[in-house]
């Protein structure tokens, strides 16, 4: 998942939905994320490249909503509803995935394994 | 330098910088010789030379940046004082040769040579507003340009200093409260108020850099840096020998290192701004803007400026007279005590009423209105009458008053002529005794290393929402840590489920959602609005406990099974019991952690065992059992850790050590000071924020 500023990002994706839960009135996913662009990548655990300022998923309750969809920790989110979440600071991530008018999000993430796995298809003839 | 002859001689002390001047002929011995003022003036002269050179000393002494600005001040203070006297000294002289009258030319009255009598003249609550631009008060970055400021106050033969202040842009005023007292001031008095300034540059030491070099380097830093470089530059030891401008030099001024005062406003004040109230004057300003110690003055100063003349607070006359309202019996004299003070005339029965405050028989006021004279002889008495009338309301009242001999009579209208002279020349004054306060006892002015301005300080106190919230989590915390010291060592991974434990009940699980099916429902729904600023302080002081242990200790010891982890309590109780009681004030770092982590198996797919139900006093739901992920369990001292550092909130950087961030120091900081600190580290860019959602 390097970056190269400038160059459109490509990366192997999957795609997630995650049907909000409602505890007491409140709609929730069931993960945490971090990181973004006001945030300093450099703490970032998930990220291979410690420039790299996406949102990282960074804890998932097990059982939850994100759980049961598939979600995995050290997810990188790149789409949320269509919306990107490749450049966006932590607050704007946040509010994307938890507006309350939505019951559903669905995400678009990435992670090291995916690329892995394609690469080991494609390389089986 | 004693000679035996002279009968009026100086005594001047052998190595005296006094004797050393005399010897380079800079001034005559003569102005030594003394007679009995004179020798008052050398005296002072003396001690204050004395103590400059003190100060000189100090001066170079010095170390600490405060100290060097106080023995400035008193340098300042000293020279002006040696000024003052000198000059005061030589116009004497010099009216003595050139008069040869006695020395005390000051104010000849128009009547009779007449001298009004002196008086106490009091400034107090000093006040010189700064017009800071907009722009410069509310930056809060930059450094702080900082001026040592103090006041010079000078009336006749006196001079005062006050209190040395520090001023930057987040002060709105220059205030001096002390009173400073000057007595033995004449109606005509001139009170001259000088402020000085110096500017307070911490980061230049330059006592010893070259001059060619400091410019070359002012030059080439930036305009401002440069500017402030030159200034301190100033006080370096190639200053050149100022004296403030004022009087020709009667004595050379050492030149010192150290920082140099410089004046940067002067006014003078006089009897006409004596008011029993404060009142706003305006301010002559020297200096501009490019001075180093400049500073943005409005221009005036506000004080309070009061005067008592002696006639109003002492008793001008005192004696028997005989009194009798006109228009009384022509024989009713009554015989009394009389007290000429401030505007009235106190008629005593007996003397030592006087002392004992007793109420005066009757008063007779003594005004600007009041009209005395004297009457023609009395056939009947050998003395002359005195006729006092005043106009009480509408009507006149007049008072004859008779002494015992013409003597008498003659002290008293002479008391009288005086007091009515004293009374137009204090002129608003004497309407009423103008109050003075005493200075409090000098203490050392508490040094504030920083001055706290209103806008840069903004304790985040608990705002509404999190008050509940907070408290809660106190009182969790505080139950929490007496559960916990009852309880013996637990497995140090334990931690990880810190948050299980009765923490806080503000902890908004929102980490450890309450997933419908496990458990009722969670109060804390209202906490998982996902507002990360409420979150914070509960999460953060998760993170400050649950981190505490958890990080560290976790990867340290080998991963046990986390099926501890996953104890079946039926309540918080039983789960603490095998929880371990941490105290772990150490964190590893960021790669430790990692290589530990990877070490055991971190793989990318893992969930965090996040956690079991936050069982927490306030909601006491059962720790619903969850199955046992244990080997999920495992490692993830990092994903636990940054799970609990995610429920912590973010304050962590989020990552692993939680407390590392906050320096680490785990002595157990109260639960309050933690949440605040929580709360301001989360707000902290520098910290890699989590959200939950």
């Amino acid at each position: 998942m390097a970056f190269v500023p400038g160059q459109p990002v490509t990366a192997v994706v999957e795609r997630i939905e995650i049907q909000k839960l409602f505890q007491g009135e409140n709609l929730i996913l069931g993960f945490s994320i971090g990181g973004g662009i006001d945030q300093d990548p450099g703490q970032n655990p998930f990220s291979e490249d410690k420039a790299d300022k996406g949102i990282y998923v960074t804890r998932i309750s097990p059982g939850g909503p994100a759980d049961v969809a598939g979600l995995r920790i050290g997810d990188k989110i790149m789409q949320v509803n269509g919306w990107d979440m490749t450049m966006v600071t932590h607050d704007h991530a946040r509010k994307k995935l938890t507006k309350k008018s939505e019951h559903v999000v669905r995400l678009l993430v990435t992670r090291k394994s995916l690329e892995e796995v394609v690469k080991h298809s494609m390389g089986r003839p | 330098m004693f000679c035996r002859n002279q009968t009026a001689r100086a005594t001047v002390a052998r190595g005296s910088a006094l004797e050393m001047e005399i010897r380079r002929g800079k001034f005559r011995k003569s102005l030594f010789t003394d007679t009995s003022q004179d020798s008052d003036i050398q005296k002072k002269i003396d001690h204050e030379i004395r103590m400059r050179d003190g100060a000189c000393k100090l001066l170079a002494a010095c170390s600490q940046r405060d100290q060097a600005l106080e023995a400035a001040k008193s340098l300042q203070t000293c020279s002006t004082r040696i000024m003052a006297y000198m000059s005061e000294l030589q116009r004497m002289k010099e009216a003595q040769v050139m008069q040869n009258i006695p020395r005390r030319s000051s104010d000849v009255g128009p009547m009779d040579d007449r001298l009004p009598c002196k008086g106490k003249v009091a400034i107090s609550d000093l006040r010189i507003p700064l017009m800071w631009k907009d722009t410069e008060y509310f930056k809060n970055k930059g450094e702080l340009h900082r001026c040592a400021v103090f006041c010079l106050l000078h009336l006749g033969g006196e001079i005062f200093d006050t209190d040395m202040v520090i001023v930057d842009r987040t002060l709105t005023d220059i205030c001096f409260d002390n009173p400073i007292i000057f007595s033995d001031a004449g109606p005509g008095f001139q009170l001259h108020v000088e402020l000085y300034s110096c500017c307070f540059e911490e980061d230049y030491s330059t006592g010893s850099t070259p001059r060619k070099l400091a410019s070359k380097l002012s030059s080439s830093l930036g305009r401002s840096a440069g500017k402030k470089l030159r200034a301190a530059m100033e006080s370096g030891p190639g200053s050149p020998v100022s004296n403030g401008g004022a009087s020709p030099l009667l004595l050379p001024v050492p030149s010192v290192q150290g920082p140099k005062y410089h004046l940067l406003a002067h006014t003078t004040l006089s009897l006409s701004h004596v008011q029993d109230s404060f009142r706003t004057h305006d301010l002559t300003i020297s200096g501009n803007e490019e001075c180093s110690y400049w500073l943005p003055l409005y221009g005036s100063m506000c004080c309070r400026l009061v005067a008592q003349p002696n006639c109003m607070t002492q008793r001008m006359m005192s004696g028997w007279l005989k009194v009798r309202q006109c228009g009384g019996d022509p024989q009713s004299w009554s015989k009394v005590f009389a007290v000429l003070k401030g505007t009235s005339l106190f008629c005593y029965h007996r003397q030592e009423d006087v002392e004992t405050n007793i109420e005066p028989v009757f008063t007779i006021g003594i005004n600007k209105e009041t009209r005395i004279r004297a009457s023609d002889k009395d056939p009947h008495s050998k003395a002359q009458n005195i006729c006092i009338s005043n106009q009480y309301g509408g009507e006149e009242v007049t008072h004859t008053l008779t002494t015992e001999s013409r003597e008498d009579t003659h002290g008293w209208m002479e008391a009288f002529w005086q007091h009515f002279y004293d009374m137009s020349q204090w002129r608003q004054c004497c309407d009423d005794v103008m109050k003075i306060e005493l200075p409090s006892p000098r203490k050392p002015a508490p040094i504030t290393p920083k001055q706290g301005s209103l806008y840069h300080e903004m304790v985040i106190e608990s705002s509404d929402d999190l008050s509940s919230t907070v408290s809660d989590i106190l009182a969790q915390r505080m139950q929490e840590l007496e559960l916990r010291s009852q309880l013996g060592t637990s497995p140090t991974w334990m931690s990880l489920f810190e948050e299980n434990l009765p923490k806080s009940a503000g902890f908004t699980r929102q980490c450890t959602p309450r997933l419908s099916g496990l458990s009722p429902s969670s109060p804390r729904a209202t906490h998982q609005s996902p507002l990360s600023s409420q979150r914070s302080p509960q999460l953060g002081l998760l993170s400050s406990d649950a981190s505490l242990t958890s990080d560290s200790d976790s990867h340290c010891s080998s991963p046990r099974s986390h099926h501890y982890g996953w104890p079946e309590p039926s309540s918080n109780l039983s789960l603490l019991s095998s929880s371990p009681s941490r105290l772990r004030p150490r964190t590893l770092s960021l790669d430790a952690k990692l290589s530990t982590l990877r070490g055991k198996g971190y793989g990318g797919t893992f969930q965090c065992p996040c956690q079991p139900p936050p069982s927490s006093l306030l909601a006491p739901l059962p720790m619903s059992s969850r199955p046992p992920r244990s080997p999920r369990g495992a490692q993830t001292t990092l994903s636990c850790s940054s799970s609990t550092s995610s429920n912590s909130s973010s304050n962590s950087e989020g990552n692993h050590s939680p407390e590392s961030s906050e320096g680490v120091s785990f002595s157990r900081p109260s639960p309050v000071r933690r949440s605040l600190r929580n709360l301001r580290a989360r707000l902290d860019p520098r910290n890699w924020l989590q959200s939950q959602v």
